[in-house]
């Protein structure tokens, strides 16, 4: 069992260059210089192999920033890195694409393992991919999936992103539609959340109204679930069998590396975050936030990852993790009273039609 | 000192004119402190008066100076600068025998001006007239010369100009201290009449008693009475402050200083009580004593019920040092245990709300702050309400009052209109208006005190852009057709929501504030109906909604300590809140009863 806790089992590598900047992006990235890229693969390589301890790794993520943005040679250069990792015989090997990526790249990613595509297609709707600085046509994600197809991909996610002002709700139903239609094993779905930093939040761009937000979330499952996609966590779709493997270390609070430029990690008892700026990263000084866990926040973190899970947390598996049973250590009378979390014999989870109200629930676990 | 060499005087200014940096100033020019020592408003002491540049406890400080060849006493007795505590600003008056006026140069005359000034006059104290700050870009000083003039009858010569922050005129003030207050006329041989003007109490000592020797002599040793309390106290300590504390064996008449006689509880020290001695017994008091009595309360509750027994303890510790502090305990169905709590007004309100919360760390909710209201009921029996909740039903009182207060409002010409309309919202009935000049006015309405316990004063700035000042004297109770109004959430009342408003008023007040509470109450996990009702007729209602989805964000990186941190920051949101059945009240909810206009 020892054994098992200590084994990290899961990669995130950050690729922060982008040749687009989307106008919604909060996340880690600038704009695609040759040079940087060389020192960056560079000062990534040196990371992964200081802490990398030869663990079996059974999923693999490449986010980015846009890492498909990366040149031919550049992918060769990461995926040669990447090649470090000892590999679990039914790993998931997942790389975030733009549409504009080539078929030659593909390749390559097909190449050296990648099993999984996740592209960020966000809607299909002009006026909005203009509001978001993004330009793809319908015409082109259909081609470009369709060539994913031919070379033998068969797990591809799609992110679609809604609730921007001025939406309706027919427009999120041409898009749902649109999506449907290319028969993706996943769906990722978020609600625009407008950053600080972000061209959107510069320009005072603001999200459509509550009423509809809501509205809006309802339909998603609605029309999903009536596809067999499983809502299998708050934000994320399935057909069966295919779940982000990647995704679910998150949420069952298992450890995992981050490597690259302000990626997060989770080794030992320690929760890390690396630095944002590019020139420390590649003069080798990666780590810049790390939180101690202590057995209450490691509680504190099953709990808000885990409830964000259709199944919930196991409580045998609890008490075999914690030694302590849950209601020793928050009080959730409340909660089951008013039917926000549901505890039976086997686990604690939050009932379907609470999830819109989620983060609510989840605070309750925050110490 | 010989008492023809000794000179009382106080500081007397509207908040912010430079009252504190004068006397700073002051004790420099008289050597009692090095520039060094001066920490920006020595006399200050307190963090938070510090804060607000306010003075709350009095102070005093004892200065020798030296003027053509002869060695002069001067006693500085400083004074709080506020409505809150006129009370305890003319006891200091009362102790004093001159009192220099400050008015800012860029500012003129205000409300408070005006106020402190007729004070120190009934207390027949010989005024010098100071115009402060007279550096300033904007300073007009022949305008607030004029005023000066015209309102007080001061001469051109009398006006002193001063600027304590450049030492402009200081040497000049601290002359015409000597040259023009009266030195105390009070007789050594006669049996000692000490005026109580201010208390503290100190852990080590117990409580410090600041007084002004009006007759006698008082030495260490001596068996101390108190007229009011009838208390008896052996002084084990007399001392001055210079304003560092230095111990004498005795103070005489015209004298100012400190007693220390173990005296644990500050209640028997009543500001303005005379005291005497066995030793030299006078059985006369020295006139002008009131007891104080608190005009506003308000309930305090922990939003940790656990807190409760902290929170009287914290009372209490307060209350060692303020006598005008009252508190007696409260139950809420909706808030659970906390106390009741008078204070003088709101200023001192805000001020202990303040100070529990910084110095004794307890997070509280405090509920709308209302006033106390006579009650006759048809049995002919009188009492005295001072929490909505316990208002009697309508059809067993025969009659109810509140208190009246007049106001003055001083403001430029310009905002008389708005400023009327504000009045007349607030059910104030106009009485006159005084022209100090062309440009400005000093507006005088009747209002009850409930209609400016909540944001009157807000109002007024932001109605004036911050030019009106204001002060009020209390001028008795007077019938008034009030009613209570409840506040219903999910078809409960909330007992700490509920007010007194008048009937005239009522339905737009309703309106208004379950409006205002839909805004302030945070969306929760379900719809929550919210009513206004008199009696059992409902006069307003609306809704909640549930609660919006939150963040569901796309996990950056695998970054869930980003999440957790979004979590930690929705929920440090929510800390100030108390729960209440299923619903979460932010102390907004609370005070929003008060709002009258929904903003």
């Amino acid at each position: 069992m020892v054994v098992i806790e200590k084994m990290i089992r899961s990669v995130y590598i950050h690729i922060p260059f982008c040749k687009n900047i989307c106008s919604y992006c909060n996340f880690s990235k600038m704009y695609y210089n040759k040079d940087q890229v060389d020192r960056y693969l560079k000062a990534l390589e040196k990371e992964i192999k200081s802490c990398y301890k030869n663990d079996i790794i059974s999923t693999i993520y490449i986010g980015g920033g846009t890492p498909s943005d990366l040149g031919e040679d550049k992918l060769e250069r990461l995926f040669k890195i990447v090649q470090m990792f000892k590999l679990d015989i039914s790993y998931e090997f997942t790389f975030e694409c733009n549409i504009s990526i080539t078929e030659e790249k593909l390749k390559i990613l097909k190449k050296y393992g990648v099993n999984r595509l996740s592209f960020g297609i966000e809607t299909v709707n002009d006026k909005f991919l203009n509001i978001m600085d993004r330009y793809h046509t319908r015409n082109e994600i259909r081609d470009k999936i369709n060539t994913c197809r031919k070379l033998g991909f068969s797990n591809i996610n799609g992110d679609l992103m809604y609730a921007f002002n001025g939406e309706s709700l027919e427009d999120l139903r041409d898009d749902i539609s649109f999506i449907l239609s290319l028969n993706l094993e996943h769906i990722s779905t978020y609600s625009l959340i407008i950053e600080e930093h972000t061209k959107l939040y510069l320009k005072k761009f603001t999200n459509c109204d509550e009423e509809t937000d809501s509205k809006m979330y309802f339909m998603i499952c609605d029309i999903l679930n009536d596809n067999n996609y499983e809502h299998y966590e708050v934000s994320n779709f399935a057909k069966s069998g295919f779940r982000s493997k990647h995704n679910l270390t998150y949420w069952k609070n298992e450890k995992y590396y981050g490597f690259g430029l302000s990626a997060s990690g989770y080794i030992d008892d320690i929760r890390y975050t690396n630095t944002g700026s590019i020139s420390k990263y590649v003069d080798g000084f990666y780590k810049y936030e790390i939180e101690k866990m202590n057995k209450y926040d490691k509680i504190s973190y099953e709990m808000i990852l885990g409830l964000r899970t259709i199944e919930g947390i196991r409580l045998d598996e609890f008490y075999k993790k914690y030694k302590i049973k849950l209601e020793e250590v928050f009080d959730i009378r409340d909660l089951i009273l008013q039917r926000c979390l549901i505890i039976n014999e086997k686990r604690v989870y939050i009932p379907y039609d609470k999830w819109y109200v989620m983060n609510n629930i989840l605070e309750k676990f925050v110490r | 000192m010989n008492q023809n060499n000794i000179r009382n005087f106080s500081i007397i200014a509207h908040i912010d004119h430079g009252k504190s940096t004068l006397a700073d100033r002051i004790l420099e020019e008289c050597g009692a402190l090095t520039e060094r020592e001066i920490k920006n408003q020595v006399l200050d002491s307190m963090e938070i008066e510090r804060e607000r540049g306010i003075t709350i406890k009095l102070n005093t400080a004892t200065m020798k100076y030296k003027y053509n060849d002869e060695e002069y006493m001067l006693n500085l007795i400083d004074t709080p600068g506020h409505v809150d505590f006129s009370y305890e600003v003319s006891r200091s008056l009362a102790s004093s025998d001159g009192a220099i006026l400050v008015v800012d140069a860029s500012q003129g005359i205000e409300a408070q001006t005006i106020a402190n000034l007729y004070l120190a006059i009934e207390n027949n104290l010989t005024i010098i007239p100071v115009i402060n700050k007279i550096d300033l870009p904007n300073a007009d000083v022949e305008k607030v010369k004029n005023e000066l003039k015209e309102l007080v009858g001061f001469s051109d010569e009398e006006i002193i100009l001063t600027s304590a922050k450049t030492g402009i005129g200081i040497k000049e003030l601290v002359c015409a201290i000597i040259d023009r207050v009266p030195s105390p006329k009070g007789n050594n041989a006669s049996g000692l009449q000490a005026l109580i003007f201010d208390s503290i109490f100190d852990s080590y000592r117990g409580v410090v008693i600041s007084v002004r020797i009006f007759n006698g002599i008082l030495r260490q040793g001596d068996t101390i009475k108190m007229h009011q309390s009838d208390k008896e106290y052996v002084v084990t300590e007399l001392f001055v402050t210079t304003p560092k504390e230095e111990k004498v064996n005795s103070l005489s008449s015209g004298e100012v200083g400190h007693i220390v006689a173990s005296i644990k509880d500050i209640s028997t020290v009543k500001v303005g009580d005379t005291i005497t001695s066995k030793e030299n017994y006078e059985k006369e008091s020295l006139p002008g004593y009131k007891p104080m009595k608190p005009m506003v309360f308000c309930g305090l509750y922990p939003i940790e019920s656990v807190k409760f027994e902290s929170l009287r303890e914290a009372l209490n510790k307060l209350k060692l040092n303020d006598a005008s502090l009252e508190f007696s305990p409260e139950t809420s169905n909706a808030l659970g245990f906390g106390f009741r709590c008078g204070f003088l007004g709101l200023l001192h309100m805000d001020i202990i709300k303040e100070r529990i919360n910084r110095e004794f760390g307890i997070e509280i909710i405090t509920t709308a702050p209302s006033v106390i209201y006579e009650v006759e009921s048809t049995n002919g029996e009188i009492c005295e309400i001072s929490s909505p909740s316990l208002m009697p039903d309508k059809s067993k009182t025969k009659e109810v009052r509140e208190p009246f207060v007049k106001t003055n409002i001083f403001t430029p010409t310009d905002y008389i209109g708005p400023i009327m309309e504000l009045c007349q919202d607030r059910r104030g009935k106009y009485i006159s208006m005084d022209y100090i000049d062309k440009t400005r006015v000093n507006i005088h309405y009747e209002m009850p005190l409930s209609e400016i316990v909540y944001n009157f004063f807000d109002k007024l700035k932001s109605t004036t852009k911050g030019y009106a000042s204001f002060d009020y004297e209390f001028i008795g109770n007077r019938p008034s057709d009030l009613v209570k109004m409840d506040i219903l959430l999910n078809g409960e009342i909330i007992d700490a929501l509920s007010t007194i408003v008048h009937k005239d008023f009522s339905y737009n007040r309703g309106k208004a504030v379950v409006e205002q509470l839909k805004e302030s109450i945070p969306r929760q996990l379900f719809e929550i109906p919210i009513q206004a009702s008199i009696g059992s007729h409902i006069i307003a209602r609306s809704t909640v909604k549930a609660l919006r989805k939150d963040v569901l964000a796309k996990c950056y990186g695998g970054d869930v300590s980003r999440k957790k941190k979004l979590l930690e920051k929705q929920k440090a949101g929510k800390k100030k809140m108390k729960k209440i059945g299923s619903v979460e009240l932010s102390q907004e909810a609370f005070m929003s009863v008060l709002s009258v206009d929904g903003d």
